[in-house]
């Protein structure tokens, strides 16, 4: 029963190739109740979210990337809980002048995505490390209210859950290559969720988007033929791809940008500030005036180094069971 | 809660009672499914968490009854975020809140065999409630969910509509209320396979096909086909119709747990049992009451039987 986020709407193993057709429908039919707002767009987001909304969920997600690093969390739970927390304040009012929210927010999110994955999360020991402390009470609460507000639909549909299908449109013949192609677009589905520019895309925009760009580093001879395939499926918006795609590979451009020279930020702007909060290394003053985060070290750096010190164990695990249901 | 003006207790479900209520604000009726929620000291237990919201998206098919929403409610009164409570369990219920629907399979059945006008089901019906029932069934088995109690009190009709739809999809593990004493209504043994019948432990989605052929059986005969009062009682039934089953239809049947030694019937004429049937609804039945859980069509095979190639499916 355990919540698998390549396959949301099974529990077991489908195998019949008509079930899977379905419940690819199914994804593509359902996939707008998962986000945090249907018609949500960038260019609302600077009058409806002002910069409260960004900090705020820049805190939350630097704190939330801090719990899978302490409690070294397979990736994909501290992936859910964003999604949770992303449908939770773009639904609900969020109060200004109580900093204490954030946490519970946060502790919650991950709780409940902790308990999706059947995966034990110490929070006494978090909180203590992190240093505030709610009670179970108080947490139990939080649960409900985020529950109710989801209306319990916790079975996120996220980019994962396309990945199989879009690369079967390739038709690829080369296991070890497809593997390559699918895990770049892994890499980048969760670099993507830290970019507020790309709430407004539709899971299935972001997975077909990802997989481009992937192909687009690794295969650029077969890219334009990716692209038509992709383009092609029914369900897809092409200008929404488009727009998706330019989005991201400006995305990946930065930071690597930031990554192999030191840049001055005044020459570029940074796609927004999260994003410049999570590729930027340099300029710690530049930060604070910026945002009101309160994370010590930039999330991506402190992924860099959960990778390197512990997280060679569940990461490969976690590569073989995705060969091996893909493949 | 107070949203909701409960109307009446209609019935009890496997997993607690369920109530027609009134939405105050809407005046739509809902059928109002209480839960016991075991809450410890680690929150929402995770299998109800998983087990809802796995419900949740169940229901968006037209043929599952639609979970509207689900509420909670304290049991204890005075529990609020400032009571310091010692004790760190509270009991707390949760509503799954459905749309309602007036009627249900069995009662169509009912007024069918009796009542003023006592006549058969209309063919075209019973066509579209199976095949309505076997699309249900088999998003159910795609998403990895097996009912395990499929019968004609838990299929919903909207007789407007002319829709069927599955009701009291069975949440497994989650909630604390045990499977049989929690109602002191008799549970119906009528519709369960032969192999959960005889102590089986592997539950496979052919258990749900076996309901689904006694239903579709008792929707032509107008009554059960096996009415057993006993798990003893109920073998028996299904043996003296089908045959007492041998090792060679189904291997691995005389050493299931509860297996005994039975006198040997010899298999009747099925026909017999449905005489208003045709060869291809019998033809779909028996596939459906295939003793080896392996051998029984699936619910999407099901779909694509022959008996259905009358039905006009581009409006389901």
């Amino acid at each position: 029963m355990e919540f698998d986020l390549e396959n949301p709407f099974t529990s077991f193993v489908v195998e019949e190739e008509q079930q899977k057709s379905d419940t690819i429908l199914d994804l593509f039919v359902s996939e707008s109740d998962h986000m945090p707002s249907q018609n949500f767009t960038t260019e609302c987001l600077e009058e409806e979210m002002e910069d409260f909304h960004v900090s705020f969920r820049q805190e939350a997600v630097s704190l939330i990337l801090q719990a899978q690093f302490s409690c070294n969390f397979e990736p994909f739970i501290p992936y859910l809980a964003v999604t949770y927390l992303d449908r939770f304040i773009f639904r609900q009012q969020i109060q200004i002048g109580k900093p204490w929210i954030v946490k519970l927010l946060v502790i919650t999110c991950i709780s409940l995505a902790a308990k999706m994955k059947n995966t034990h999360f110490p929070v006494s020991e978090f909180q203590r490390e992190e240093g505030f402390m709610f009670d179970a009470q108080t947490i139990h609460r939080m649960e409900l209210l985020i529950l109710d507000a989801l209306n319990w639909r916790m079975r996120s549909i996220t980019p994962f859950s396309f990945l199989c299908f879009f690369i079967s449109l390739f038709k690829l013949k080369d296991p070890p290559l497809t593997q390559a192609l699918k895990d770049r677009a892994i890499d980048i589905i969760f670099k993507a969720h830290n970019e507020i520019k790309l709430i407004e895309f539709k899971p299935s925009i972001i997975a077909a988007s990802a997989l481009l760009l992937s192909s687009h580093e690794l295969f650029p001879l077969q890219f334009s033929a990716f692209k038509a395939s992709i383009s092609s499926c029914e369900y897809v918006n092409k200008e929404k791809l488009l727009k998706c795609f330019d989005t991201m590979q400006e995305m990946v451009e930065m930071e690597e940008g930031f990554d192999s020279i030191s840049m001055s930020s005044s020459t570029r702007t940074p796609v927004s500030v999260l994003d410049y909060k999570c590729s930027s290394k340099s300029s710690v003053n530049q930060r604070t005036t910026t945002t009101t985060a309160a994370a010590v070290m930039p999330p991506e750096n402190r992924e860099n180094k959960r990778r390197k010190t512990n997280g060679f164990c569940s990461e490969n695990k976690f590569q073989v069971s995705r060969s091996q249901q893909c493949l | 809660m107070e949203k909701y003006e409960k109307l009446e207790k209609v019935g009890e479900g496997t997993y607690g009672k369920v109530y027609k209520a009134k939405d105050r604000s809407s005046g739509k009726l809902v059928a109002l499914k209480k839960t016991r929620l075991e809450m410890d000291e680690e929150g929402i237990p995770p299998t109800a968490l998983r087990e809802v919201s796995l419900l949740q998206l169940l229901s968006q098919s037209l043929y599952v009854v639609r979970l509207l929403c689900v509420e909670h409610a304290d049991s204890s009164s005075s529990s609020s975020l400032n009571s310091a409570a010692t004790d760190s369990s509270s009991k707390s219920n949760l509503y799954l809140v459905f749309e309602y629907l007036d009627t249900d399979l069995k009662k169509f059945i009912d007024s069918h065999r009796k009542g003023v006008n006592p006549r058969p089901l209309p063919s075209t019906l019973i066509q579209s409630f199976l095949y309505q029932l076997c699309k249900g069934v088999a998003h159910c088995h795609s998403h990895g969910v097996l009912h395990r109690d499929l019968k004609p009190q838990n299929l919903l009709l909207d007789k407007d509509k002319g829709l069927l739809k599955i009701a009291d999809l069975g949440l497994g593990r989650a909630f604390t209320v045990p499977l049989k004493s929690y109602t002191h209504e008799i549970v119906t043994l009528w519709y369960r396979a032969p192999e959960v019948l005889l102590g089986s432990t592997h539950y496979s989605p052919a258990v749900d096909i076996w309901s689904v052929g006694c239903i579709f059986a008792e929707m032509v005969r107008r009554q059960a086909l096996f009415p057993g009062d006993s798990e003893f009682q109920q073998l028996l039934h299904i043996f003296r119709l089908l045959g007492t089953p041998t090792e060679k239809e189904w291997p691995g049947v005389t050493s299931l747990r509860d297996w005994h030694v039975y006198p040997l019937w010899e298999p009747q004429n099925l026909a017999r049992a449905v005489p208003s049937l045709g060869p291809e609804g019998v033809d779909l039945l028996s596939s459906m009451l295939k003793y080896n859980p392996a051998d029984r069509i699936s619910a999407k095979a099901a779909m694509d039987h022959p008996y259905f190639d009358s039905l006009d499916k581009s409006q389901y």
